[in-house]
């Protein structure tokens, strides 16, 4: 189901290579004075254009052939091939089931009968579909990728039987190996890695980038880490503090990690850099060089489980004015990624990445919490190999109720890790080359401008979002949806989403023609139901309230 | 903290009396031609008018000495006295945690220093002070609020100590007892029951709410039902299909239950009245009566525990594209609501209550669940005495994500049932106060017109939400939410909230100097930090991005 959507609106124009729409962005600025807050409501008119050619796309993945490279790989060619297998509950299709764009829809607005009109959310602009981007990437693991789809065990053996001759003959090309960034139990499988100084490292993976462009004929290359997690880099003034002493110590060999001479590699390519993990790949040198190049960068870290939820619950919890005062989250896990965790200084990235996300929540309900307070928070990681891909998240929500009152919420989460991650991958990668074709022209000025380089409206996809300076760090996962459903319908010259239905709220109906048909038609198909409220509930009943009758 | 607001924009007029608004109501109509849609956004200009005077408010329950009567009165007392009480683990305070307008916030907008502005959900626009209510009400147990605040087992003994000298003198008036609507179980506490026909009774309740309004001073009283679940009513043509043979049927002794005998008196009183239980009370002749007589109605059954994190949860799924395939929510209780339930017809009322809270969002995804297709789903109740209001609902949702993969998500949830619906019976009564004092008027339109008698606004708190006809059946807990906080910003002129942060996304700021200062601010307060990433969330790095070295 694809949908071609028009826009029948003469502030949206289409042209060749072009959506552009007229849009007004509405915001409120509040200024307090003693007891009174002032609040000025003002609006901003914005031309936004989307160009309409989607390119076709290369991404290069940092740990090819690790559990969620080969299985992003895996789904991708699977869904691409049309593949089907055996399970034993039946025959299973290829799926892109848990990515946003793919599998998730948004409400364009009312039909003519009145229902809400769904549609996939990959359909309100044009963006790439998965099944035509092109894969590449670096691993330390010189496996196959057919091989290392085996060794990651998540996919079925079935359907493993039907990708493996499509994977064998994919091979990371050679990554970056500074043992002292990831845990020593990664050595073993360290036996695909570059050679040379620092300066040759990062011109091989330059060098990289060129090739795949060129060999394989996409048009645009992003670049995205799904790699091990790295320990925390020091931020040292002088090393890594500006794009100029970053570079330098690139060329003299200081203290820069692997993640970011993969960041500093792609953005010297002009590639989008995407971190899938918790590390500070991205230091004040690495940001100010994507900025001076405009080059998106993004990150940081999956967020596809335990804290995915936790983004859920402790926002409902806290905008229900309840106050959750103890949150204790227990994680086990027998991928890689839990084995390389176990060693301290990478847990300890891990550890930061997720303690913050409930902050912002927190921060915003100053009746529930006095300044500084804060729930107790209490993040644990185990390694237990027998568990694989199949991590266990347990988590204990303790919020005060009314009245001293205590509300207990224990959670058993049995995520499959790379099949919750890839489809997220599959996202930040799809959001990003969208928005690497709008741009923004505010009146009064005479030129376009894209996204900032900081490209925050990847937060959603995200356990601890990159945002530029001075912008509000937003973990609420409603309010991070919300966030790229409106910019996307912006592009259409849509308003926002309200949830309103003022339509079907007042005593007599205000629209034009087409909305206020929806009264006729259901007053004449409802009838009178026996004993079942359900049927009621859609529309108490029919023939209670005739639009003519009320007013 | 309570928050003055000023709007300051020439739409927004204050007058002595009201706020008036002006206000663009944005929609959107969708229209199908084959594969192509057609979305025509259009405009409503409409007028917003609340009323400033707050009016002092009585409230009566039905069902005044159960577990939730005693305690929201109780809960109302002890904050009006600012009452405090020791426990074992220290002093604790009055509160009204749990409110949506006394305990959550709402974002206003950015201060001087870029940072959200965020206020109690109560101050956006003049509301009752739950403080300020004056209960009464009804129960067909005679037993004083005092005793049975005892009876009900749920606050903290030293609390009732404290309460019981301004609890003991209140007395449940006399209800309406039909043995038939609720489970045999409950004929014991059943000493305070009227007598006479089924109209004398009604003209009791009548003359009892006309009692109350003129020996309590207040001006507006509003009627709730808190007591036991009915089983539900035949809906039977010449009974209860339109409010003429509702009334015949009360006179002549039908099947009327007394549910919606208290309606029927409340509307007739022109008082609104709430069903905060699952029975259909609200039969189409009750909902054709408070239709003619323009007063509000709204049920049915307060979404406060299980179902409430159901709304969540399952939206979160979905609108993340993973696909819920099974639902089973247990639960036990043991207060008088748990014994009532333990009868069959009444679970009957409960569960169907509870089945439909997913189908607006399974019905909103047609890429994951085909026409017609729905998760499994399944409610069990039980009776075990011992947890007493401790009500325990352990939920299993079983989804599909990509690939055949499966999510598991086991999850215990202690709720104190009865410290979770007080307050929620607070936000009911509160918001349909307000909404009693908000009219509109559309351009083009001579008059004002007041909201739908059947108040759909109030959905957040309910399960089984009572819509006007044709209006779609929201469920989802967020768009609920959005729904009221944007219908409250209407009254004052304020647009939606967008969640865009667009001003902090381009590479330059558009927005006029109050908001760009926030860029100089950050960019000179904030220091290079090392080793912790946590401090450059907020902000990445200060001096990597200066606002005027970016263009």
């Amino acid at each position: 189901m694809t949908e071609n959507i028009r826009i029948n609106n003469p502030n949206v124009k289409y042209t060749d290579t072009h959506i552009e729409a007229q849009y007004f962005y509405h915001t409120t600025a509040v200024r307090r004075d003693g007891d009174t807050l002032t609040v000025t409501p003002s609006v901003s008119e914005l031309e936004f254009r989307t160009e309409r050619h989607v390119p076709r796309l290369g991404v290069m993945l940092v740990g090819w052939g690790g559990n969620n490279g080969t299985t992003v790989t895996a789904a991708v060619l699977a869904n691409r091939l049309g593949l089907t297998w055996r399970t034993k509950t039946g025959e299973q299709k290829a799926n892109y089931y848990g990515s946003l764009f793919q599998s998730s829809t948004v409400c364009l607005g009312a039909g003519p009968d009145g229902k809400e009109v769904n549609i996939p959310f990959r359909d309100l602009l044009p963006m790439v579909h998965p099944n035509d981007i092109v894969f590449d990437g670096w691993d330390i693991s010189s496996m196959d990728l057919g091989s290392a789809m085996e060794r990651a065990e998540v996919l079925d053996w079935s359907l493993q039987e039907k990708l493996r001759p499509h994977m064998s003959h994919l091979r990371p090309r050679a990554s970056i190996y500074i043992p002292e960034f990831i845990a020593a139990n990664q050595a073993g499988r360290a036996d695909n890695i570059l050679k040379g100084t620092m300066a040759e490292q990062v011109e091989q993976i330059r060098a990289d980038i060129q090739d795949f462009r060129h060999s394989s004929g996409v048009d645009k290359v992003i670049v995205l880490w799904t790699a091990n997690t790295e320990r925390f880099c020091d931020l040292t003034a002088g090393v890594n503090d500006t794009a100029k002493n970053l570079l330098a110590a690139i060329q003299s060999g200081g203290e820069v990690s692997p993640s970011t001479l993969f960041a500093v590699a792609s953005i010297l390519e002009g590639c989008a850099y995407i971190n899938g993990s918790p590390q500070n790949t991205f230091v004040p040198g690495a940001i100010e060089l994507a900025v001076e190049r405009n080059v998106f960068i993004a990150g940081d870290d999956f967020k596809s489980g335990q804290t995915k939820i936790k983004s859920v619950l402790v926002d409902f919890l806290i905008s229900a004015g309840i106050k959750p005062t103890s949150i204790v989250s227990y994680n086990h896990l027998g991928n890689n990624d839990g084995m390389n965790l176990s060693a301290p200084q990478q847990f300890r990235s891990k550890e930061i990445s997720k303690s913050n996300v409930v902050d912002d929540m927190v921060n915003s309900n100053p009746i529930l919490y006095r300044k500084g307070e804060k729930p107790d928070h209490c993040v644990v990681i185990k390694y237990v190999p027998y568990v694989g891909d199949s991590k266990r998240a347990m988590d204990e929500y303790t919020s005060e109720i009314m009245m001293g009152g205590t509300n207990t919420i224990a959670m058993h989460n049995t995520c499959e890790d790379s099949l919750l991650a890839s489809p997220i991958i599959l996202d930040l990668v799809l959001l990003t080359e969208l928005c690497q074709r709008v741009c923004v022209r505010p009146q009064g000025s005479e030129t376009f401008q894209s996204f900032h380089s900081v490209l925050a409206i990847l937060s959603f996809m995200c356990k601890a979002p990159l945002v530029p300076p001075g912008a509000p760090l937003v973990n609420a996962y409603f309010r991070q949806r919300a966030c790229i459903e409106n910019i996307m319908r912006a592009c259409l010259g849509l308003p926002p989403q309200n949830h309103m239905h003022l339509e079907h709220k007042l005593q007599r109906g205000f629209l034009p023609r087409h909305d206020n048909r929806i009264y006729d038609n259901v007053a004449t198909k409802m009838v009178l139901s026996n004993g079942y409220h359900a049927s009621q509930q859609n529309g108490v009943c029919a023939h209670v309230v005739k639009e003519a009758t009320i007013g």
